[in-house]
């Protein structure tokens, strides 16, 4: 325990102290399979996690990596102050969060739906046959994957283009990639098309877990397809959806960056820009560290209000939680 | 044993209303333009693959090669290394899969005993770290002085536990019928036995889950190599040799690079090779093995496998 | 302190209780091999470690033909390792750890490694056992001397002997295709107007082919492709963002200029007329060379190593059909008639870029005479043209000259790579391009007339007559001398206002330029204006008068030694 406590004050806050210590360290001593089974990954964590921790303080200083940590120059907030005054901050902010918010509902929704559409198959080969296809263009690397969208949504050609054109809708080629406000919308059909399959498999797990006999007591009662699907399935994804679910929201200012970067040009600049591009062009290809920890910490900061508000939420709820 | 289990799915299949022929043709309809739509960039990146270099600059290749040529497969394949990297990487990625997933397994068994007093220092300990990092530098110095530059431990000891696998397996833990786990308290097995004998074996679906997620991880990563394994040839990896190849073949790709860099690869004269083609075969050698590996899981994701198996 | 005991006791209880299992495999080899040598034996075989800041494939350098020569002359070998991700990330934890390779040649972090004191100051070396690398450097020293007055590296750009230019247009140029010129009648073009005529007059002759008039290249790092264009027109030579007044050597940034302005408003016109392909601002790379390598555009501006691909692919179509239509010409394109064109490369002294031995190197003085070595005629024949009637032929007038098939068994990727050429022609000391031996060939074999002129085809030939020049920089006009050429060399320091107005100015580019060449033409001025307002906003002045300050260095310098 000792090598645990000076992790953080907070934490030890946390800790669950029963009414009095003596019994704390009874039950602990009771419970010591359980200790040994997860201590030895507690100091894992501190040594891996939390030690490197110390780099935050090069976010307060102009960081040289050949100077030693207290012939460092410091200069306080230095760097959160570009990050903040930035006019395009709040911009880049904004894109981050919508499209992490558009991922994020897009995902889920249609992850659960696949799950439970792949359930309903009769066919197991041919069930196992879609998944495993669906779920290969999530080893394609986004390089290839952004030149296979741009291609499609090309104006000269691109099969969007022609077919939009084709039943009518549209007079000549549109610049999908040209308009900022279908951005958003292109980047979220993009990691859907990308990952849906991928995002599948843990629902598919989760279905397992199912008891096949609530299907059949459903069935006795007279519960059509849609029934059992609502009433059966659903409930049975509920657990890892909300815990899914809490994690994600704990990280919506990481909305990605490859994709972003690779789609994103002059044009559609003002919806295709996030916090991690920013941090790109103004820290890492500058070389400057500080200014991407600085970025990092204000993330943590953001993290942890959202995660700690989603699972009291969820606790308010009365649904399951993370912690 | 699979077909008892499948039975009930069967027995409530039997009735077929009108509406359920219907929804069944939709169903089918919809995945079949699932299939269309996920297969083609695979499809797509392996006919770039088979296509000539110089040829596939001109675009325009979609389903079939336009000059076909084994070249860029010889060109992937004539590094001598390749063939010791992917051992290498297949060692990572089982040696690394299956400690994590075990170590996760047990961290998650811990932190879903309701008595267990330091369950929720644990589970916050563990899932705070989520959402943040020390930054690269101070991972490196770690990494330096722990020893681990130029070990084959440095691809398993620090990625050792992935919090998204604990928490995954702890919700599956947590969903298990109580009853079962207390009966194996009443036979007298201890935690460590009860995790063993009783948990593992319900949690087969969702721990071949989270091995999915570890051995992709592992087997995609090259990042640990370029900072820690760089000057180790006998520790490279296929993903890493595969990004010199690209990197290689196109050195204008990389996205730090300033103009000048650009002049002195005009003068050096590096950029020859044309990268799509180069692109795709890597592409194709690196994904196919680790796509293999999932058609070879999903026998254990049969619908009441794990209740059957409490059952039985 | 106290945190490392700490710390490796936890290590051990951690290795000793997960480790168990996978033990660690590559203790045997050390990073650095030369701390075997004693520098007493000067014929013990050594290995160095080499990191080059580029992609490439790692090998020792007596695996080449050439490696395994100079081993035989010298007892040096080189273990070569190249850069695979970010080069400020893997440079980072070089310094953080205090642990470098031998020898570096980085690329834009070199003066983070300058600065944090990476590299050992060459000098004394070099007067102790470097003649050659004093013979080739020396008159250049002033331009290599860092602000301590000592030399971390050594540049790749010495030019030695006279200067020779570029048989053929390797940087940029307005490109157009040959079937234009030749319904045309091969006039001589000059101007924009004139050149975008000709443009407009194929189209329109040709309405019924659906041809592209003029395609940009604007995606991600290659924008620069775009913005440079009107400092070409304006008449000078590629100093990147600034412009140098000729007479007050001050550096202006020309992005919120007229010439800016008006190749704005020509691209708006043509944009207009339907001739300008729109998605020029949202292809990427790989579509850029494709509608290029598909034939259908009829003009673009780009720089030759970057169209590279899609040239040579029209090249060798070329040379399959007999048929050169397609094929384009590189043309020194100006604003007005008595501008003169400044589109080819003064000898510039590129002192940023350059070779360093790092404070890790155990035998510094081993190194140093391995690069003087180096340095010396024959050794520059071998790195350049390699082995005589193996990878070149002599005529009987001395000249050193490549027969066809020679050429392409040394373009290989693949020979090139295992006689050792890619390693070693750039990224070591050497005599700068444009370079000439004392018998008068060229050093480097890119260069020499002869090498170009064996390569024409049937198509060239005809068109160099028709124009009447032997090779295809003759329709350019001779640099002009600029000391401080090129510009872009001038170091900026990573993270300082000038780096970040640089940064900004870009992204307010990128923004803007699609928008004003799109707009419709009544609309161009007013955007144009609020262009000229948010780039003014910016710190042009910090970056402007470090770059006049820095040029007056380099003009300072060279003068004071030449």
């Amino acid at each position: 325990m000792r090598d645990i406590e000076p992790l953080s004050p907070a934490q030890v806050d946390a800790l669950p102290l029963p009414p009095g210590r003596k019994s704390f360290f009874k039950k602990l001593v009771q419970q010591k399979t359980l200790v040994f089974m997860s201590v030895p990954f507690l100091i894992w964590l501190f040594i891996f996690k939390y030690m490197p921790l110390w780099g935050w303080t090069i976010a307060f200083q102009d960081f040289r990596a050949n100077r030693k940590v207290f012939d460092q120059h410091w200069v306080g907030w230095k760097h959160f102050k570009f990050l903040f005054q930035d006019e395009h901050f709040f911009l880049v902010l904004r894109n981050t969060l919508a499209m992490s918010f558009i991922n994020l509902v897009l995902g889920f929704f249609t992850a659960i739906t696949l799950a439970i559409l792949l359930n309903e198959l009769r066919n197991i080969a041919f069930k196992r046959v879609v998944q495993t296809i669906s779920y290969l263009p999530h080893f394609i690397s986004w390089v290839v994957a952004a030149s296979i969208i741009s291609t499609v949504l090309s104006a000269d050609g691109g099969i969007i283009n022609e077919l939009l054109m084709a039943v009518g809708l549209i007079k000549e080629p549109i610049l999908w990639l040209g308009v900022g406000k279908y951005f958003w919308g292109i980047l979220g059909a993009s990691e859907v098309w990308k990952n849906v399959g991928w995002n599948t498999i843990i629902y598919l797990a989760a279905i397992t877990t199912i008891d096949p006999a609530q299907y059949e007591a459903a069935e006795i009662d007279g519960a059509g397809r849609f029934q059992r699907i609502w009433h059966v399935t659903v409930p049975g994804l509920k657990p890892v959806f909300i815990i899914l679910l809490i994690m994600n929201i704990g990280s919506l200012l990481e909305s990605g960056f490859e994709p972003q970067y690779l789609l994103g040009n002059g044009m559609n600049v003002d919806y295709s820009e996030n916090l991690d591009i920013f941090v790109l062009k103004y820290g890492i290809q500058m070389g400057n560290f500080s200014l991407s920890i600085a970025a990092g910490m204000f993330k943590t900061v953001v993290s942890f209000i959202l995660l700690f508000s989603a699972n009291h939420i969820a606790k308010r709820l009365g649904e399951d939680r993370l912690f | 044993m699979s077909k008892t289990r499948s039975a009930p799915v069967k027995q409530y299949a039997r009735f077929k209303s009108p509406s359920d022929r219907l929804f069944d043709a939709g169903n089918i309809t919809f995945m079949l333009l699932l299939v269309i739509v996920t297969l083609y960039p695979f499809l797509n990146t392996l006919a770039v693959s088979f296509n000539e270099a110089v040829d596939s600059v001109k675009g325009g290749i979609y389903l079939w090669p336009r000059a076909f040529t084994w070249e860029n497969y010889h060109y992937v394949f004539n590094e001598a290394t390749i063939f010791h990297a992917t051992l290498i990487s297949v060692l990572r990625t089982v040696i690394g899969t299956v400690a994590s997933v075990f170590c996760c397994a047990m961290v998650a068994y811990t932190i879903s005993r309701p008595e267990y007093v330091l369950r929720k220092f644990v589970s916050l300990a563990f899932i705070l770290t989520m959402y943040f990092s020390g930054g690269l530098i101070p991972n490196f110095l770690l990494i330096r002085e722990l020893g681990m530059i130029g070990t084959f431990a440095v691809y398993i000891i620090p990625g050792l536990i992935g919090v998204f696998n604990i928490i995954v397996i702890r919700s599956f833990i947590e969903a298990l019928p109580e009853g079962i786990l207390e009966s194996a308290r009443i036979d007298g097995a201890g935690e460590f036995a009860t995790f063993l004998k009783v948990v593992l074996p319900l949690c087969i679906p969702v721990l071949a889950t989270v091995s999915l997620f570890s051995a992709v991880g592992q087997w995609n990563s090259w990042f640990d190599v370029f900072l820690y394994n760089s000057s180790y040839k006998e520790l490279s990896t296929l993903q890493y040799e595969l990004m010199k190849i690209l990197q290689n073949s196109n050195t204008s790709l990389n996205t730090g690079q300033d103009f000048a860099s650009q002049f002195a690869n005009s003068e050096s004269g590096a950029n020859r090779v044309t990268p799509t083609s180069i692109r795709a075969t890597m592409t194709i050698v690196a994904s196919v093995p680790i796509i293999l590996v999932y058609p070879f899981l999903q026998k254990y994701f049969v619908k009441g496998m794990t209740l059957g198996g409490v059952k039985g | 302190m106290k945190r490392k005991v700490w710390l490796s006791c936890l290590s051990a209880v951690l290795v000793v209780s997960l480790l168990a299992g996978c033990s660690k495999s590559a203790d045997k080899e050390s990073p650095s091999a030369s701390a075997t040598d004693g520098g007493t034996k000067k014929e013990e075989k050594v290995t160095f470690t080499y990191f080059n800041a580029a992609a490439g494939k790692d090998k020792n350098t007596n695996e080449t033909t050439i490696g395994k020569i100079l081993e035989e002359q010298t007892g040096v070998n080189f273990k070569l390792e190249h850069l695979v991700g970010d080069e400020n990330t893997k440079v980072g934890t070089f310094i953080a750890s205090n642990a470098y390779p031998d020898v570096i040649v980085p690329g834009n972090s070199i003066d983070k490694l300058v600065g944090a004191g990476a590299f050992i100051p060459l000098n004394d070396l070099i007067d102790k056992y470097g003649p050659n690398i004093k013979r080739v450097y020396e008159p250049y020293y002033n331009l290599m001397k860092a602000a301590d007055g000592n030399i971390y590296f050594l540049p790749m750009s010495a030019i030695v002997g006279d200067y020779l230019p570029a048989p053929n247009v390797d940087q940029g140029a307005f490109w157009i295709q040959r079937r234009v010129l030749k319904e045309a009648g091969y006039p001589k073009i000059k101007t924009l107007d004139e050149y975008l005529n000709l443009i407009r007059d194929y189209t329109k002759k040709h309405a019924e082919e659906k041809l592209t008039g003029y395609l940009a290249l604007t995606t991600q790092d290659k924008f620069f492709a775009f913005t440079n264009a009107p400092m070409h027109l304006a008449g000078y030579p590629n100093d990147g963002g600034v412009i140098v007044d000729m007479k007050t050597h001050k550096a202006n940034d020309y992005g919120d200029d007229d010439i800016t302005k008006r190749y704005l408003q020509e691209l708006n016109k043509l944009n207009a007329e339907g001739l300008f392909d729109k998605s020029s601002f949202v292809d990427n790379y790989d579509q850029y060379l494709a509608k290029i390598a598909s034939g259908k555009v009829l003009g673009f501006f780009d720089y030759r190593w970057q169209a590279g691909q899609a040239l040579s692919n029209l090249h060798e179509a070329a040379v399959k059909s007999g048929n050169d239509d397609l094929e384009y010409i590189g043309l020194p394109i100006v604003y007005d008639k008595d501008t003169k064109d400044q589109y080819l490369d003064p000898p510039s002294f590129v002192n940023n870029r350059g070779i360093g031995i790092s404070i890790s190197a155990k035998d510094p003085e081993r190194i140093v005479r391995f690069f003087d070595n180096l340095l010396t005629d024959e050794n520059q024949i071998l790195s350049n043209w390699g082995i005589k009637d193996q990878t070149y032929k002599v005529d009987d007038k001395g000249r050193f000259y490549r027969p066809a098939e020679m050429v392409t068994e040394t373009n290989a990727e693949a020979f090139r790579e295992s006689f050792g050429f890619k390693y070693f022609e750039y990224n070591w000391p050497r005599y700068g391009n444009g370079s000439t031996l004392p018998d008068g060939n060229s050093a480097g074999a890119g260069r020499q007339p002869e090498v170009a002129q064996m390569s024409y085809t049937e198509g060239d030939k005809k068109l160099l007559q028709e124009y009447d020049i032997k090779s295809f920089s003759g329709l350019f006009a001779a640099p002009d001398d600029r000391p401080w050429y090129p510009a872009w060399s001038i170091p900026v320091e990573q993270g300082s206002p000038a780096q970040i107005f640089t940064q900004k100015k870009g992204d307010l580019q990128r923004k803007y330029f699609p928008k004003l060449v799109l707009a419709g033409a009544n609309e161009f001025d007013g955007l144009w204006e609020e262009y000229f307002k948010e780039f003014n906003k910016l710190d042009v002045k910090v970056y402007e008068d470090l770059i006049t300050a820095e040029v007056a260095k380099k003009i300072e310098n060279a003068e004071g030694k030449k």
